[in-house]
């Protein structure tokens, strides 16, 4: 089993109009793997993820999950069933909630085991819900965000939000996480720090993930493997240090 | 010094518990403070507030606007008066089979709707009300048309030997409020729930929260049915009250009266709902002697809505409740 990929892509194709975002991109993910995919703007990546986690309906192609073909499932099934969860490029929090509540509410279509469930307001059910506190509890130490637990998410900087993000995405026990440019626009120390995070996830808990990034040096610190998209097309995979030595990578982000 | 302050905060943490008895009292004894009339306009008031309360459930929380309470509304009085009329069901059979009524003919006028977008969705919701009305003034067969249906009795309980009929002002006014009290525990038990939080989260962000897994759309459809529910309810009683019902039960006017129930008293929040329902309603039925006053005097209130209380009344109730319990 350990052999299989956790996440297969065969022939996935998208176009916007006239535009061929992704043009005939077929990758896999390995289990336990940290893979990067890098591309200049507008390569497709973002509209890869899209068509991956269910946000987007790609033209054709397959996506295939832990053995799964889960090919057309909406957003919310691909996230809730399949565990593949996935961060949005322009980040997003539920902003008047504080943080608490947003990791809360990330991980209860995981602990309740129906959606009629979730109106249930008895022992049961608040039991579950503390269960998550205390989970959203541990994971905001880890993200160091303890001390604006009870602050709206709205109120707090770019890359505090990402850290929300990012630790509600932890919330669940996932089997991958698909991070779309995670370290864009925030400062050294919350790198270091989603960095962190994102090793931990990795090593601890065992979770798989895609990493868009254009940060090359975290690219080659933290993955085993990359992949380079150009013109909505797969250019190269292989390893990071082979890859910013090639030659039409180079290209591909000069030429632009 | 922190002696004489914890004193302080003591006696201050007090004054909550005094006036939520005295408004508890006001309530219990309104009938006999005020005159019928103000009973009257409470009645009304306390009815309005079973939709609005639904509304919120939708508006509030989950950020769906939608104009279709008074058809709602309207499928709860016609539902009560037609099985009252027809079959001579008592009060509770009527109430509950108007609420349930309302709730399943919401599910497929939702499933299409809830595929709009949000400003499409609301004109197709005001669709709903005058499709409602037309089908009320046209089936005739049914409905009586224009004529709508009269003598609709008076609520009665029968419970082994012993049994009455709620017909002054003054026993349908602990009727209603009986049943305002337990809407508002039910809004406030599904607010409370996960479900609640998901709705919240499903207003904030949808996008985000389908990516957390929430099946988003199952949860908009179940609170629009929801919403229906409190609005058949509210209609039914309506119909028990005035005994009479016809097609302008399905208004736009009580669709716009409900939103600016919700929006004034604090969208999202359910002691703005009491209070919004309170002040509108018992507002413009209590100037129903001046017609041409009412009209003005409610243009005002939406006015001053607009400029100076956009998030309704909801903010200076919490600031006051926070006042009066020594809160920081
Ligand atoms: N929703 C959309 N509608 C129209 N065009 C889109 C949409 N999303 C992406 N595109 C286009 O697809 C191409 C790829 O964009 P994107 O996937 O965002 O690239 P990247 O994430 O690599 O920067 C771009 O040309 C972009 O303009
Ligand atoms: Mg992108």
């Amino acid at each position: 089993m350990t052999g299989l990929p956790i996440l297969e892509i065969k022939n996935l194709r998208k176009s916007y109009g006239a535009v061929k975002a992704v043009n005939d991109v077929s990758i896999h993910i390995n289990r336990g793997e940290i893979a990067g995919m890098i591309g200049p703007n507008g390569s497709g990546k973002s509209t890869f993820f899209d068509c991956s986690t269910g946000l987007a309906k790609p033209d054709t192609g397959t996506v295939k999950l832990d053995g799964q073909d889960i090919t057309g499932w909406s957003l919310n099934r691909i996230a809730r069933e399949g565990r593949m969860l996935r961060s949005f490029q322009k980040t997003v929090v539920f902003k008047s909630l504080d943080v608490e509540e947003n990791l809360i509410i990330a991980g209860q279509m995981f602990t309740f085991p129906s959606l009629w469930s979730t109106f249930g307001l008895g022992r049961m059910s608040r039991q579950r819900v503390s269960g998550l506190r205390e989970r959203a509890r541990e994971l905001i130490k880890m993200a160091g965000l303890w001390d604006v637990r009870h602050q709206p998410a709205g109120n707090l900087s770019g890359g505090q939000q990402k850290l929300i993000q990012f630790a509600s995405m932890l919330m669940p026990d996932p089997k991958l996480i698909l991070l779309d440019e995670p370290m864009a626009g925030i400062n050294p120390k919350i790198i270091e720090r989603v960095v962190e995070t994102i090793l931990y996830a990795n090593k601890s808990l065992g979770v798989s993930f895609l990493v868009i990034e254009h940060n090359i040096d975290v690219v080659t610190s933290i993955c085993q493997r990359v992949i380079v998209l150009d013109q909505g097309q797969k250019l190269v995979e292989g390893l990071p240090q082979d890859i910013i030595q090639d030659q039409r990578v180079r290209e591909a982000y000069l030429g632009g | 010094m922190s002696l004489t302050e914890t004193a302080q905060q003591i006696r201050r943490r007090d004054l909550r518990i005094p006036l939520g008895a005295i408004l508890l009292v006001i309530a219990l004894t309104a009938p006999f403070i005020g005159s019928r009339y103000v009973t009257h306009s409470l009645i009304i008031a306390l009815i309005f507030m079973l939709p609005a309360h639904g509304l919120n459930l939708l508006v509030g929380y989950t950020g769906l606007l939608s104009l279709a309470q008074a058809a709602f509304f309207g499928i709860g009085a016609y539902t009560a008066g037609l099985l009252a009329v027809t079959y001579g069901t008592p009060f509770y059979v009527n109430v509950v089979a108007a609420g349930l009524a309302a709730g399943a003919i919401a599910l497929p006028l939702g499933i299409p709707a809830l595929r709009l977008r949000s400003t499409s969705f609301v004109m197709c919701t005001l669709g709903f009300v005058i499709i409602g009305q037309a089908i009320a003034k046209n089936w005739i067969s049914v409905t009586r048309g224009d004529m709508g249906l009269s003598s609709i009795p008076k609520p009665h309980f029968a419970l082994g030997p012993l049994s009455f009929t709620v017909s002054g002002t003054m026993g349908f006014y602990y009727l209603a409020l009986a049943i305002g009290a337990l809407a508002t525990l039910a809004v406030w038990a599904i607010v409370r729930s996960p479900a609640g939080r998901n709705m919240i989260a499903i207003r904030e962000n949808e996008t985000l929260a389908e990516s957390v897994g929430i099946p988003t759309w199952r949860y908009k459809l179940i609170v629009f049915m929801i919403s229906a529910v409190f609005a058949g309810v509210g209609g039914s009683i309506y119909a028990h009250y005035l005994t009479v019902v016809s097609p302008l039960t399905f208004q736009m006017y009580y669709s716009t009266t409900m939103l600016i129930i919700v929006l004034g008293g604090g969208a999202g929040t359910i002691s703005g709902v009491v209070f919004g329902s309170l002040l509108f309603v018992g507002l413009t039925e209590a100037l129903r002697i001046t017609p041409e006053l009412r009209m003005i005097a409610y243009g005002l209130c939406l006015l001053a809505l607009v400029f100076w209380f956009r998030q309704g009344f909801a903010p200076l109730i919490n600031r006051f409740w926070n006042a009066i319990g020594g809160a920081k």
